[in-house]
């Protein structure tokens, strides 16, 4: 991360925006940045990947990065092998524990990082932020406020935003962590969220990332007309994104629309997704409830 | 001090502005008198007729005359216009020292050496008064711009007012004048029509130079005591006021300013200084190295001042006079005076914001000079305003959106130094900080939250789009990308004074003093633009047009470069937006104006531009655009084609068509002209395209026999060749024959003419050569010894024309550029038809969506005052869940990496927002929303008795999966799942949660009983249940606000009962076929229920139809009665009426049915029997529908929820029962 203030040109400030904003394909479409210092070749090289992660290839990542490759992109492959199938995930987790113990390496960002995904995933939050409590880059603490907002300690999250503000408040990281802690905590700064997502909208190509965005702030203000809209325009952009189905469904009830085409279609292209897991869990815990009642 | 235009000349003695066009006179110690146009920096003419030094000099305010008076004694009249000096008064005995026309009475004023003052009536030619009184060179005198008073200064060290009044009646005739001169020499000394009002006396030494202030009874006068007096008078006496101490030299000329409260005066010393004429302090001083001041004028109207030195003059003003605006969108910031204003462009509403601070020093050029505002978001925009101040300052306030006008106090802003601020985003602005060269980016508190180092040395910066920076040196800008440190766009170009951007961001106008440039966003050159004369402001239009302004001109820039006038103007303005026709503008007074102005022209090029043929035509059919200029630009820019469309003239046309290659437009044009000239261009153009016809045409007007009998050859019109033979042998055109001769092969033809030429052996060889030997025997006699010898050895062949490839009709023809344009012709109407149908329909889309989102804000805005209501009473409440069981704050410490995991210890985890719903409520829906089924169905069982709750499950199940979105974080991370609370609203706090958002609410319940009531109409029974039913599943879990809407609930369930008890008999009663009395039973209970009137209709027809089929016709005609009381449609009133008649004849049942219908029931919702008043019953604690006892512990037949006659609290469906 570039110091405030002086220093030479930031080479990747397009490419990060692009990786964040949820822009990935624009982001590996335009990775190929002459002049670069070798550290911001290798994180170039981390944001392309994570970029085909988040696109889902995940093995183009296992199979591009091989042995001699940095620290920071080997720890990128684990968090793709770790995605790519449920039955590595012990596997990938007893050797990133590993590589974290390892006292050369175990110190390396991107590794604390993919560490906090992981762990994240598995909803282990306590030692999520083992690794990443520390922070040092901003994605680390744009994690970290991630990781407080899904134990609902918004308090700590505020705290780590505060970090993130004093570093580089106009950081899109800093922003988007804005953005996130303002619907976390609800109320008034909803509006703020909207306006920080409607900045995105202006500045950036919109994305399903920045569109799902304002779409969750005008249904957390109860606008739930404008926010299928957005949510329409996101599906016309990837009909395929998880996020944009399941608010479409959640939209959709709201609206007194039919939710089940798109229930179906997130049940087939994401059956591992959150709403898909409540809709089913919630099923049995009728039927318990029932059964409890009677 | 802003010098607008300088001079180098001998000393400037005289100086004055004509009051409305932009010149100056100016009268020299060389004794010539120069006018100039300050505006265009032009010397216009120059009058050299007095001899010596011209020290005094004026315009008259109406008639193209101008007064001097000079060293030679002589006061010289003169006509600019004419160029003339129209005659000479004399009288004066000294040098004159000033002349002055009276603003009314043909009167001058001069004052002179020779101690006097005279007036002198202009038209007469006369002196009407000699002032007497100074005793020594009078320096200057003057009337007063409105009254009958001359105030001179003199030498004598005083000033004197005079009152000439009595001149004024006396010469109320021009006749009397003549009178008046004999008179008046009679009493030269004793002078009673001007006397002396008042004798100022106060400077110690000789008096140079005293004035009247224009509206207020002051004088102010300067000295060679180096002082500066201003002086008070009333009716009867006249008084010193104050001394302004200042000046190092003899005070030359003192003023006061047309329109501003301030003093002017300039001095030997080499200086002019602005005094303030209240507080009477010196507030600035404008020194220069070498030259003495001598003289100063004011402009009558606008605010410019001049000064006369010893090596020229110049002209200046004290202060900007720009204001400073903002604009985006239709919304326009802009300073007046001490207020932000706003300015509305769509309504053109013009309303004060707030008060501004006063500058705490009276100093010149403080004011704002620019602004820059940011939307900051839906109910605040923050304005900065950047002025002079302390070298360079900006100030920050921040605007409540709906406080317009309503403010007076000003508001303690936010101030800091700075070259220039403006906003980079919408809650950051830059502050140039030239001494680091350095941007400093803040927040709207006005705190540091970056800073960048600029990569050229910048003076000031101006906006360049979100997060970028345009950096303006001496000679270059730069398009800076502070966020990435990266120079996106670097441009030479003069100095820079205004940046204007176009609506879309992608290109930026860059306006210097005389030049424009046009730009890309990456500040990639388009064109340049180089004026005369100073450029003022510029605005873009939609169409991507640069709309400026000069100082007398309005004008355009099209992307190509081209630039034209639009209109001139009279003063200058600051062009803020323009929109179709129509530009807005602020004028120097600060008033917003807008201007409508003809944009054919400048729309019509751009059309042209961009190949918008079908604009172009359209233009052209519909407007009124002509003129040569238009036409030579048409023809300049290859457009011959559509210049041809406005030219009348047949020469022009003909031109025209040539050029464009239009051939049958040019045979028109030829046909009328009928020239030669026109005729063969014509031919010529006909052939290169290939066009043999027209070719023909043209040779044949001309009567081109040579070119048309070549034409012939080679298009294979040998019948016509034969033909224009003959015509040469007729016009005994030997030549001519000859050669059509040989183009045809005709040998004998040739030989014949070559016989009858005379030239026999040619004929001879001719002849044998081709073999014609009867015809060469008789030449060889007629030759006789001559006859010529054939060359030996060759062997001779027939020399014949090769056939044309083609024979008749026209060669291919060359393609001229027709094809986009005549196409273009065609579909001019069709095409803009059809463009225009396309917007209208955008526009009323638009309409449409604004429609839907206004009605989305009222709700919201209904559904936020109600919750806020609950909102005051809930707040306590979910904040003691907020202490619950958060651990005392830990500080996350920012250790080293090494010690991260022995440090850190991770927080409990919080309570999930569905857990506090959980906790909280005790309405069904909302623990349904919140996952905890089980408390719902509990809830709903001791409220309502509800026990099968089969009926239910989609609708939990839809509740809590709409309770939550999803929000995508950090990449490839675990999404967010976040609750949706209800009754948000802009003042809801943080933290504090509200009840969960619920995907079922009570109007929807409404609409689907509507569409109930549609069902059971048109008779779709089974749909009309299911929606019903419906209702009644989902009401448990419908959540309402006020009490009044719970009993609108309960209404609704007894409403919905009705129906679906009564629909359920009727399908019964459908079902059951074999059994009409149970049928008839049916029908007729169904008439009981509690239906809607056309509904009621439709059951008692039915009734009324089963019973009298079954012969009952007593029931059929208590059926057919009350049917006859609902006013039914005439059909069934006309059945009714006729089963009526029927049953009075026979009022007998031939059937006996449990139904009686004197006796009032209800009916079981489970076994269809009518339980008659007194029988004893159970009810549904639910739905509220009757049973017979034996149905109790049953699940309702009715609802299909609730086990009848259960103990049940009744229906909770609003917050504001469970408090």
């Amino acid at each position: 991360m570039a110091a405030m203030g002086g220093g030479g040109p930031d080479h990747l400030f397009n490419l990060r925006n692009q990786f964040y904003l949820g822009a990935y394909q624009t982001a590996i479409n335009n990775s190929e940045i002459p002049n670069l210092s070798p550290e911001d070749a290798v994180e170039r090289d981390c944001l392309v990947f994570r970029s085909y992660i988040a696109l889902g290839s995940y093995q183009l990542v296992i199979s591009e990065i091989d042995e001699s490759a940095a620290t920071s992109l080997q720890a990128v492959k684990l968090l793709a092998m770790y995605l790519s199938s449920p039955a590595n995930k012990q596997s990938t987790i007893s050797s990133l524990r590993e590589w974290l113990a390892d006292s050369t390496i175990g110190n390396n960002a991107t590794l604390r990082l993919v560490a906090g995904i992981v762990f994240m995933h598995e909803e282990d939050y306590s030692e999520a932020l083992k690794h990443t409590h520390a922070g040092g880059t901003m994605d680390l603490h744009a994690l970290n406020v991630q990781i407080f907002i899904k134990m609902h300690r918004s308090d700590y999250a505020e705290k780590q935003l505060g970090v993130m503000q004093q570093y580089d408040e106009d950081h899109t990281l800093t922003q988007l962590a804005t953005a996130w802690f303002n619907l976390a905590v609800g109320g008034s700064k909803i509006q703020e969220a909207y306006l920080i997502f409607q900045d995105f909208c202006e500045k950036y190509p919109m994305t399903c990332l920045i569109l799902n965005g304002k779409a969750v702030c005008c249904m957390q203000m109860g606008n739930f007309d404008e926010a299928e809209s957005l949510l329409l325009e996101a599906l016309n952009k990837d009909a395929k994104d998880p996020e944009t189905l399941a608010n479409l469904v959640v939209c959709s009830l709201h609206v007194s629309k039919s939710s089940s085409r798109y229930l179906s279609q997130l049940k087939l292209s994401h059956p591992e997704h959150v709403l898909v897991k409540r809709v089913s869990s919630a099923e049995d815990n009728f039927e318990r409830a029932v059964q409890s009642v009677a | 001090m802003l010098t607008k235009f300088e001079t180098k000349s001998n000393r400037v003695k005289g100086l004055t502005f004509h009051p409305k066009r932009p010149w100056i006179l100016a009268s020299l110690h060389s004794g010539v008198i120069q006018l100039w146009d300050y505006r265009m920096g032009t010397l216009i003419d120059r009058f050299d007729e007095h001899e010596g030094p011209v020290r005094g000099v004026h315009f008259h305010n109406s008639q193209p005359l101008f007064v001097s008076g000079g060293d030679d004694y002589k006061i010289k009249v003169w006509n600019h216009k004419t160029h003339r000096c129209l005659f000479t008064l004399l009288g004066h005995l000294d040098y004159i020292r000033t002349v002055q026309f009276h603003h009314e009475n043909p009167w001058i004023v001069s004052a002179s050496d020779d101690q006097t003052i005279r007036i002198w009536n202009w038209q007469s030619r006369t002196c009407i008064s000699v002032l007497t009184g100074h005793n020594h060179y009078v320096m200057c005198a003057s009337f007063h711009p409105k009254e009958d008073l001359v105030v001179s200064a003199s030498l004598d060290q005083t000033v004197r007012v005079w009152d000439i009044g009595s001149l004024k009646k006396k010469t109320v005739s021009p006749a009397d004048d003549l009178m008046r001169f004999t008179q008046m020499n009679s009493d030269l000394f004793g002078g009673v029509d001007a006397i002396v009002k008042y004798v100022l006396e106060g400077h110690d030494r000789g008096v140079n130079w005293a004035s009247f202030h224009p509206t207020l009874p002051l004088i102010v006068s300067g000295a060679d005591d180096r002082q500066v007096k201003l002086w008070r008078m009333n009716e009867t006496k006249a008084w010193e006021v104050d001394t302004l101490r200042g000046h190092m030299n003899n005070v030359s000329s003192v003023m006061f300013h047309a329109k501003q409260d301030i003093i002017v005066s300039n001095s030997e010393d080499k200086s002019i200084r602005v005094w303030d004429a209240t507080k009477r302090t010196g507030i600035q001083t404008f020194r220069r190295e070498h030259d003495r001041f001598w003289i100063l004028a004011v402009h009558p109207e606008i605010n410019l001042l001049a000064a006369g030195h010893d090596n020229g003059m110049i002209v200046f003003k004290l202060e900007r006079e720009r204001p400073a605006f903002a604009l985006s969108g239709n919304s326009l910031f802009y300073t007046k005076d001490r207020f932000l204003r706003y300015y509305d462009c769509s309504t053109q509403k013009d309303s004060q914001v707030i008060p501004i601070r006063r500058p705490g020093t009276p100093s010149l050029n403080q004011s704002p000079r620019t602004l820059s505002h940011s939307s900051y978001s839906s109910t605040e925009d923050a304005v900065l305003i950047c002025s002079d101040l302390d070298g360079g300052s900006y100030e920050l306030y921040i605007i409540p959106k709906d406080s317009v006008g309503r403010s007076d106090v000003v508001q303690d802003a936010k101030r800091g130094t700075g070259g220039s601020a403006v906003f980079i985003a919408r809650n950051r602005f830059a502050v140039l900080e030239k001494s680091t060269n350095q941007v400093l980016v803040k927040n709207l508190k006005n705190e540091l939250v970056k800073k960048s180092s600029l990569p050229i040395p910048t003076d000031a910066i101006f906006s360049a789009g979100s997060g970028n920076l345009l950096c303006r040196s001496e000679d270059k800008v730069v398009i800076f990308d502070h966020q990435q440190r990266l120079v996106l766009g670097e441009l030479q170009t003069p100095f820079v004074r205004y940046v204007v951007w176009s609506n879309d961001k992608e290109s930026v106008a860059l306006l210097s003093k005389h030049t424009i440039i046009i730009a890309s966003k990456k500040l990639v050159l388009q064109c340049t633009l180089h004026e005369t004369i100073r450029v003022k402001s510029g605005a873009w239009d939609d169409n991507g047009v640069f709309i400026y302004t000069t100082l007398n001109h309005i004008k355009y820039c099209l992307p190509n470069g081209d630039s034209g006038i639009i209109r001139t103007l009279d003063v200058p303005i600051y062009i803020t937006k323009v929109s179709g026709n129509t530009i807005f503008c602020l004028d120097r007074d600060g008033k917003n104006r807008a201007i409508t102005i003809n944009a054919t022209e400048y729309i019509f090029k751009l059309a042209l531009l961009r190949k918008r043929y079908d604009h172009v035509m359209g233009m052209i059919k519909n407007s009124q655009l002509c003129g040569q200029a238009m036409i030579a630009y048409l023809q300049q820019k290859g457009f011959p084609e559509v210049a041809l469309h406005f030219v009348e003239d047949e020469r022009v046309r003909f031109n025209l068509a040539l050029e464009s290659g239009n051939i049958s437009v040019a045979v028109a044009s030829a046909t009328e002209i009928n020239e030669k000239e026109q005729w063969y261009r014509l031919g010529v153009e006909a052939l290169r395209q290939g066009n043999a016809g027209i070719v023909e045409f043209a040779y044949q007007q001309t009567k081109n026999f040579e070119r048309l009998s070549f034409l012939y050859l080679i298009t294979g019109k040998l019948d016509k060749l034969s033909k224009l033979m003959k015509i040469a042998e007729v016009k005994n055109n030997v030549m001519g024959q000859f050669h059509n001769a040989l183009y045809l092969g005709d040998v004998k033809e040739r030989v014949k003419i070559l016989e009858n030429a005379g030239h026999l052996p040619l004929a001879y060889i001719t002849a044998s050569v081709h073999g014609l030997k009867d015809v060469a025997e008789r030449l060889a006699t007629e030759l006789g010894d001559n006859v010529p010898t054939l060359p030996e050895g060759k062997t001779p062949s027939l020399l014949m024309p090769p056939s044309p490839v083609i024979c008749g009709g026209d060669w291919p023809l060359l393609r001229v550029m027709k094809g986009i344009f005549e196409g273009g012709l065609e579909s001019a109407a069709r095409g803009g038809a059809v463009d225009d149908e396309e917007e209208d329909v955008g526009g009323d889309w638009g309409d449409a969506l604004d429609m839907v989102d206004v009605d989305g804000m009222e709700n919201r805005d209904i559904e936020a005052i109600l919750e806020e209501a609950e909102e005051e009473n809930d707040e306590g409440g979910w904040e003691e869940l907020d202490g619950l069981d958060l651990p005392p704050e830990l500080d996350t410490p920012k250790a080293s990496a090494n010690a991260r995991s022995s440090v850190f210890v991770t927080p409990t985890q919080g309570m999930p927002v569905s857990h506090i719903w959980s906790q909280k409520s005790s309405l069904a829906a909302e623990q349904a929303a919140a996952g905890s089924f089980d408390t719902a169905m509990r809830l709903l069982n001791r409220q309502l008795g509800i026990k099968n709750f089969a009926p239910l499950k989609s609708m939990f199940i839809d509740l809590f999966s709409g309770s939550h979105s999803y929000l995508r974080a950090f990449s490839s991370s675990p999404v967010v799942s976040l609750a949706i609370e209800r009754g948000w609203s802009e003042s809801s706090s943080p933290n504090i949660r509200g009840p969960p958002a619920l995907v079922y609410d009570f109007s929807q319940q409404e609409e689907k009983l509507k569409s109930g009531y549609k069902a059971t109409t048109s008779g779709k029974l089974t749909e009309a249940l299911r929606i019903f039913l419906s209702i009644l599943h989902t009401i448990p879990l419908v959540v309402v606000e006020s009490r009044s809407e719970v009993d609108e609930v309960k209404e609704l369930v007894t409403i919905v009962k009705e129906y679906v008890l009564g629909l359920k008999m009727e399908l019964k009663r459908r079902e059951t076929k074999d059994d009409p009395v149970r049928q008839q039973e049916l029908a007729a209970y169904f008439t009981h229920c509690n239906l809607q009137l056309p509904h009621l209709r439709l059951a008692l027809f039915s009734a009324m139809g089963v019973c009298y089929k079954s012969k009952n016709l007593a029931t059929a005609y208590t059926f057919a009665k009350r049917l006859l009381e609902t006013n039914p449609m005439e059909s069934q009133a006309k059945t009714a009426r006729q089963i009526v008649q029927a049953a009075e004849r026979n009022m007998t049942d031939a059937t006996e049915l449990n139904y009686d219908f004197r006796n009032p029931f209800v009916i079981c919702g489970s076994t269809y029997v009518p339980i008659y008043r007194g029988q004893k019953d159970v009810s549904c604690p639910y739905c509220t529908a009757r049973f017979v006892p034996s149905q109790e512990g049953n699940i309702c037949g009715v609802c299909e929820l609730a086990v009848i006659g259960a103990d049940a609290s009744g229906l909770v469906c609003s917050p504001s029962q469970v408090r």
